[in-house]
């Protein structure tokens, strides 16, 4: 059956459409041959596929063709059978009969004749020929169907259909169509039975020695044939695929050692979409094929139905994973192979199948997916031919062109050599090219990287290229000299090359024509290129290819097209790493160049990629690139960036000579002439924190120092012209950001250094850091990064919140310092005392403050005298400064109590060290002055004393905190008094006009006072009655008072004579005088008055004179009016009750012409009543009208209000405009009413027992 | 033979990478590396294609490239453990068992109280251990 092989090709060639016959009987083909084509091909056609499920195919294209033709006739019936897929599918019986007899007679046994073979499928097509103006005859030839349609149409099938030539029917071609399909659909059916039932046949015999894979090759590609003429392409595939892997399977399994293939010209170049490639007669290989070039063929074939089905994607993906199996099979059998014809046919193959699939992609066809999918695939393909391009290149001696990136390190180191049986040699006239190759590669100089980068470059090649062609070559065995270089497979191909060079050159000199020698020796690099170079010209058949290889610049050429198809198909698969990385490989192409441009965009794109994902080493690889496109471009900032980022990437990535010559770059840079100050982001590299542990506190309004840590990556110590700082508070960001400045420069060192920033008063509230900017000469940089614990992580790309530890806390305003009076008692006035300031330091530090004193008016600071300062330790008087307290203990146990003094200038006191967190008090000696004499009051009259007679302010003024800046104010009120408050009374009187007036001396400070002496200067119509002068007993002296308490001293006086009237004048009242002494303690109140020290008598007393004036008044001798108190009601008074208080004034004498003070008759009254104890509702003072003839009287009522409960004093009437010698009162001495506390009120009490 | 194995943390960032060839060529190794995360990424963020494989931590060959194989496993952390072997016949049941320790390693090293969750791995245990692993790869198939 094989040796049906090239029939069947030619079989395959010639039929391509199903065919239908077409018996015609009555001669009527060349009429209706016209219409019946053209109905071809037929559209929605339905069939069944190989599992009998209809398949509709939307074209079928098919052919007529007569029963007569040479092409039916002329078969053998056992070529029949065997491509019976070009047998016709369907036969159509053409005939007209316009007779009933000839019908019956003739026409019906014919055919009987032509239907009688079952295995067509057939039907019968009427054809009528009657006009239709001719009734009769139409209506014969519809007689005529009729009785064809008896005779040979079926319940089960009609097979008859009726062709009006004049006027077809309307659905007649519908009929006709349909009755076609329904034969050409029995008839693939049968068809494909009875290949299957044939295949099932032979496949049993799978594993008998008698298996022929031709024979089952043809018959399944019958099938599949067969399947394609009848546009099933699904089914064809899937024919294709069983034989393919039926193939592969006779392939491995038999131990028969048969011929690859591949060894023909031409070979080389991938046919795996062209199946007329070969004539498969030519591959036949015993009972199979060769496997070189059949499976290229199964391929085509699927690929074929692929591209009908407008599936590109899938010969893609197909192709990518054939061309990788098939690259296998070219491995296994390299050896028998032209050197390198696996690369070369993985090129072609990879090239051909891009163009293929290109061309059959309609853009927007498809579901996105498998667009990106699509893509990705094409990638591939570009990618693997660039990788076996590369390594073509490489063995022709390129290798010095291609980068030693990442990229082509990893595809070409983990790419084997080439494992030809043996390796080539030289050519024997080559010896000039030999002598080429080698100056190309002397003068190749390895491509040093910026800033003098040293790296080693990564390997292109698997193992050293010269060990391993020369193991590989015929003469040389293993073990031989080169097994020396087996240690060294770290080393580059170029410096071994070398060293090897240097060995052998003398050998060269002596024999440079010899080239029989080098059979015998081994290949020097430069002839392995050679050789591998003619192998290539042998092996590559494809013109393209050879040129591309021809010379340097053809290989970057075709280099950069596969690199850029590449990167471009993987951009748009998405596949993003691959295509940046590939960018970056065409960038390096660009920069060897000089399109420096180009090469940064493209090198950019690689950095950000590597940069964003955190890839250092391989960042590491591609900067250095980056920052030499820039500063050949002069892109100052990009460069300045690019050094930046170099330095902050991990320090184990470069030497530190390395990066120390990227820092002097950029303070270079920094100083050189810039145009403008370029910004720069130095976030990588410097970072900084606060202090570790609590933030810094300060009370408002005060500056401060904020110490901040600032890690440097750079490798050297760098000069800062100038760096300032933000603080951005928490709570409100509208407030903005405060800068902190330090315009001195600062020296960074590598590593962690602490900068101290001055820092002005903030407002309340908490910061934290914002940026650090600072300046490098020109060069302005600013960092955002936050370094938490230890120095900037090189990963530290994603940590890039803001720290939430506050740096710096300003407190609320509060209180910071108190002022007080030391003292709450009075103090002598008009006498030199010590005032106490109390100074109470709050949480805060007096440290050098100074406080400032003014005094008020009537207050006057001694400023001969020194200002003594103490402290003192138990003030405090809360629980809240318990812990103050404890504090101040604590430095009051150390130290003791500290004492200093002090002195005062131009108003202003610095305080001691001690005193700046302790509590202190500050003696300042002072003099209260008043001019006017302390005056007594009778016992019937209340005192009359206003508190701010004795008071006095003193104006503080505190400047504190470091710097001054804090200030307190405070104004304090000091009381002072005279020692003694007098009051008189007239104890007893006699007839003669003697009487005992009591002086009660109530002590108004708080210290014992001692009386050593006393005497009473009378005022005129008073004279002393003994002879003592006015002074009482002097036994009693002296007299001690204790604070707060009374004293009482007896006076013998009488009404005398008036002396003369100059001394009436003068002495208007009586001067109490009093010699005392006073022993108090300043920190309590009153104390012994500070004499000047100069002056000063030790061990005498220190005697002090107080003088009060005394009114006595004299009795009534001749009174003009009398005042009368009219009783209360009888039923007493109440607190809170209105009470009706009335006088009576009544005159007693006519009214005197002379006296003045009183017109008109009217008199003056006043009310006086100790407002503490009475309401007064009502006018106190005003004039009532009495008349002036003696016995005229008035009432003056005054509605009262009692407040307190007790015996008080009444509200009293007075009538300032008369004498009081004038005036008679009744009472007449100071008297006592009842005030009984107010009714109890019960509205507010419950009951306890209810 | 294991050539690189890799831990890539959940960001891309590579955690740990550590090469067993004798030349000095890491970084070609970076690259396998950082590159395969293209399939890594089309796989997670394509369910429908991976279909079944959504619930599975093993990614599977990740791409068939000539020379050298890349598998990939993915954590539930979205940390992915990359492998790539110079073996052209590896058994798939091999690299899983060969993933299921490592990522026992893995979790090992990051509960070390004193790693920084996103950090790079510096461990020398972990080194170790992971070249116990290495080394064992494949022996319980061939024994």
């Amino acid at each position: 059956m094989a040796n049906f092989l090239a029939q069947f090709q030619t079989i395959k060639t010639t039929a391509d459409r199903i065919v239908i016959s077409v018996e015609d009987v009555s001669d009527l083909w060349p009429t209706v041959k016209n219409a019946f084509e053209a109905r071809l091909p037929f559209k929605r056609a339905s069939l069944n596929n190989k599992t009998r499920n209809p398949v509709s195919v939307e074209q079928l294209p098919a052919e007529f063709i007569l029963t007569t033709d040479s092409r039916l006739r002329s078969r053998f019936p056992q070529e029949q059978l065997l491509f019976w897929f070009r047998e016709p599918y369907a036969t159509v019986v053409l005939v007209t009969c316009e007779d009933l007899d000839e019908f019956k007679t003739i026409l019906k046994p014919r055919l009987k004749l032509i239907v009688q073979n079952d295995e067509k499928e057939w039907f019968i097509v009427f054809v009528s020929k009657a006009h239709p103006a001719n009734d009769q005859a139409n209506k014969m030839a519809k007689k005529v169907y009729s009785k064809l349609e008896v005779e040979f149409s079926s319940k089960k099938r009609e097979r008859c259909c009726k062709y009006d030539i004049h006027f077809p029917e309307a659905n007649f071609w519908d009929d006709l169509e349909s009755k076609i399909m329904e034969c050409v659909r029995n008839t693939l059916d049968r068809r494909v039975q009875f290949y299957e039932d044939e295949i099932r046949k032979l496949s049993e015999q799978r594993l008998m020695p008698v298996w022929n894979f031709c024979n089952f090759f043809i018959l399944k590609e019958s099938l599949a044939f067969m399947f394609e003429m009848a546009h099933l392409h699904e089914d064809a595939l899937r024919e294709y695929d069983e034989l393919e892997l039926c193939y592969l399977e006779t392939v491995n399994m038999t131990g028969k050692q048969r011929h690859f293939g591949g060894a023909d010209h031409g070979d080389d170049q991938a046919a795996l979409l062209n199946p007329g490639n070969k004539a498969l007669t030519q591959i036949v290989q015993e009972d199979s094929f060769r496997e070189f070039e059949f499976r290229q063929y199964l391929f085509a074939c699927t690929s074929k139905l692929l591209f009908k089905l407008n599936r590109p994607f899938e010969v893609a993906s197909r192709g990518y994973s054939f061309i990788i199996s098939f690259s296998k099979s070219l491995a296994s059998y390299e050896r028998i192979l032209p050197f390198c014809m696996r690369e070369v046919w993985v090129i072609t193959a990879c090239l051909a199948l891009i163009e293929a699939t290109i061309s059959h992609y309609n853009e927007g066809h498809v579901v996105p997916d498998i667009e990106k999918e699509f893509f990705r695939l094409l990638g591939d393909l570009y990618s693997l031919a660039r990788v076996k391009f590369m390594r073509l290149a490489y063995l022709v001696g390129y290798g010095t062109d291609i980068e030693r990136s990442p990229v082509n390190s990893a595809s070409l180191s983990l790419l084997p050599w080439p494992k030809p049986a043996i390796w080539p040699s030289v050519p024997a006239d080559a010896s000039a090219e030999v002598l080429e190759k080698e100056k190309l590669i002397l003068q190749t100089t390895p491509r040093t990287k910026h800033f003098g980068i040293q790296r080693k470059p990564l390997p292109l090649e698997p193992t050293v290229l010269l060990r391993e062609a020369n193991r590989r070559r015929a003469s040389l065995s293993a073990g031989n000299v080169f097994e020396m270089f087996e240690g060294r497979q770290g080393t580059i191909e170029g410096s071994q090359a070398q060293k090897l060079h240097a060995t052998s050159m003398p050998r060269t000199n002596s024999s440079p024509g010899n080239v029989d020698s080098s059979i015998d020796r081994p290949m020097r690099l430069a002839e392995i290129y050679v050789a591998s170079e003619h192998a290539l010209k042998q092996s590559i058949s494809n013109p393209e290819l050879l040129k591309s290889l021809s010379s340097s610049e053809e290989f970057e050429q075709k280099y950069l097209e596969l690199t850029k198809g590449a990167a471009d198909n993987y951009h748009r698969s998405w596949w993003k790493r691959h295509g940046v990385v590939l960018d970056g490989e065409i960038a390096a192409v660009a920069f060897k160049h000089g399109h420096f441009d180009q090469a940064a965009k493209s090198y950019e794109k690689v950095c950000a990629l590597y940069a964003g994902e955190g890839w250092q080493d391989l960042l590491a690889e591609v900067l250095p690139n980056l920052a030499e496109c820039q500063k050949i471009l002069n892109d100052q900032a990009g460069y300045l960036l690019s050094c930046v980022r170099l330095l902050s990437l991990d320090e184990g990535l470069f030497l530190t000579k390395e990066r120390q010559a990227v820092q002097s770059e950029v303070v270079r840079l920094a100083h050189s002439e810039m145009k403008d100050p370029v910004p720069l982001d130095v976030s990588s590299l410097i970072t900084f924190s606060g202090n570790p542990g609590p933030p810094l506190e300060l009370c408002d309004r005060d500056p401060g120092t904020l110490s901040v840590t600032v890690w440097s990556g750079f490798p050297d110590d760098i000069t800062l012209d100038s760096i300032s700082l933000t603080l951005t508070p928490t709570h409100n960001a509208d407030e903005g950001v405060k800068a902190l400045k330090s315009s001195t420069a600062t020296v960074l060192h590598p590593g962690r250094n602490t900068i101290t920033l001055d820092l002005p008063p903030q407002k309340p509230g908490s910061y934290v850091l914002g940026v650090l900017t600072g300046q490098i000469g020109q060069l302005r940089f600013r960092s955002h990064s936050f370094s938490k614990v230890g120095p900037a992580d090189s990963d530290d790309f994603m940590s890039y919140e803001k720290p939430a530890k506050p740096i710096l806390k300003v407190a609320k305003p509060r209180a910071l310092v108190d002022l007080e009076a030391a003292v709450s008692s009075a103090l002598l006035i008009n006498e030199h005392q010590w005032v106490g300031i109390l100074i109470r330091p709050i949480n805060y530090s007096l440290k050098a403050a100074v406080l400032h004193i003014d005094t008020g008016p009537g207050l006057e600071i001694e400023d001969s005298h020194v200002i003594e300062m103490e402290s003192c330790a138990s003030v405090s008087q809360n629980d809240d400064e318990q812990v103050q307290r404890d504090v101040a203990q604590i430095g009051s146990l150390n130290s003791g109590k500290s004492f200093e003094r002090l002195t005062l200038h131009d108003g202003r006191i610095e305080f001691p060290n001690w005193a700046s967190d302790t509590p202190s008090i500050l003696w300042v000696l002072i003099r209260a002055v008043s001019d006017t004499l302390s005056r007594g009051s009778s016992s019937v009259t209340t005192r009359r004393e206003s508190i701010v007679d004795g008071m006095r302010t003193i104006a503080l003024k505190l400047e504190f905190g470091v710097f001054h800046n804090q200030i307190f104010e405070r104004t304090l009120a000091v009381h002072f008094t005279y020692p003694f408050y007098v009051r008189t009374r007239v104890t007893d009187k006699s007839n003669d006009g003697t009487f005992l007036l009591q002086v009660i001396l109530h002590s108004e400070v708080k210290a014992k006072l001692t009386i050593y002496d006393a005497w009473l200067d009378l005022q005129d119509g008073f004279v002393h009655t003994g002879q003592t002068e006015g002074r009482p007993d002097s036994s009693d002296f002296p007299l001690n008072i204790s604070p707060t308490s009374k004293a009482g001293i007896l006076f013998s006086i009488c009404l005398g004579k008036t002396n003369t009237e100059e001394e009436s004048r003068k002495q208007a009242e009586s001067v109490l005088n009093i010699k005392y002494g006073i022993s108090g303690d300043r920190t309590i109140g009153a104390h012994p008055p500070v004499i000047d020290e100069s002056t000063r008598v030790d061990g005498a007393r220190q005697e002090l004179i107080f003088r009060s004036a005394i009114i006595l008044q004299r009795p009534v001798l001749d009174p003009c009016l009398a005042v009368g108190f009219l009783p209360l009601p009888s039923d007493g008074l109440r607190v809170g009750q209105l009470v009706k208080m009335q006088w009576r004034v009544e005159r007693l004498k006519d009214w005197d012409k002379t006296e003045v003070s009183e017109p008109n008759g009217e008199v003056l009254y006043e009310v006086n009543a100790n407002s503490g104890n009475w309401m007064i509702a009502g006018r106190k003072r005003g004039h009532v009208s009495l008349s002036t003839k003696q016995g005229a009287r008035i009432i003056i009522s005054i509605l009262c209000m009692p407040l307190v409960a007790g015996y008080v004093r009444p509200p009293i009437l007075g009538l300032p405009d008369v004498d009081e010698a004038n005036i008679s009162c009744k009472p007449a001495g100071p008297h006592l009413v009842c005030v009984l506390p107010p009714a109890l009120s019960s509205s507010f009490c419950i009951p306890v027992n209810s | 033979m294991i050539i690189c194995v890799a831990v890539v943390g959940h960001q891309n960032n590579p955690l740990f990478i550590q090469s067993f060839t004798e030349a000095d060529d890491a970084l070609k190794l970076h690259h396998i590396v950082h590159c395969s995360l293209d399939v890594v990424d089309e796989r997670v963020n394509n369910p429908k294609k991976s279909g079944p494989l959504l619930n599975e931590t093993f990614l599977g060959l990740l791409y068939p490239i000539e020379n050298y194989k890349v598998y990939g496993y993915l954590t539930n952390t979205k940390v992915k453990f990359i492998l790539v072997t110079t073996d052209l016949d590896v058994r798939d049941a091999d690299v899983r068992n060969f993933f299921r320790r490592f990522h026992a390693a893995y979790v090992d090293a990051v509960s070390n109280p004193f790693h920084v969750p996103g950090k790079k791995i510096t461990s020398k245990t972990f080194v170790e251990r992971v070249s116990t692993i290495v080394k064992s790869f494949g022996l319980s198939s061939a024994g």
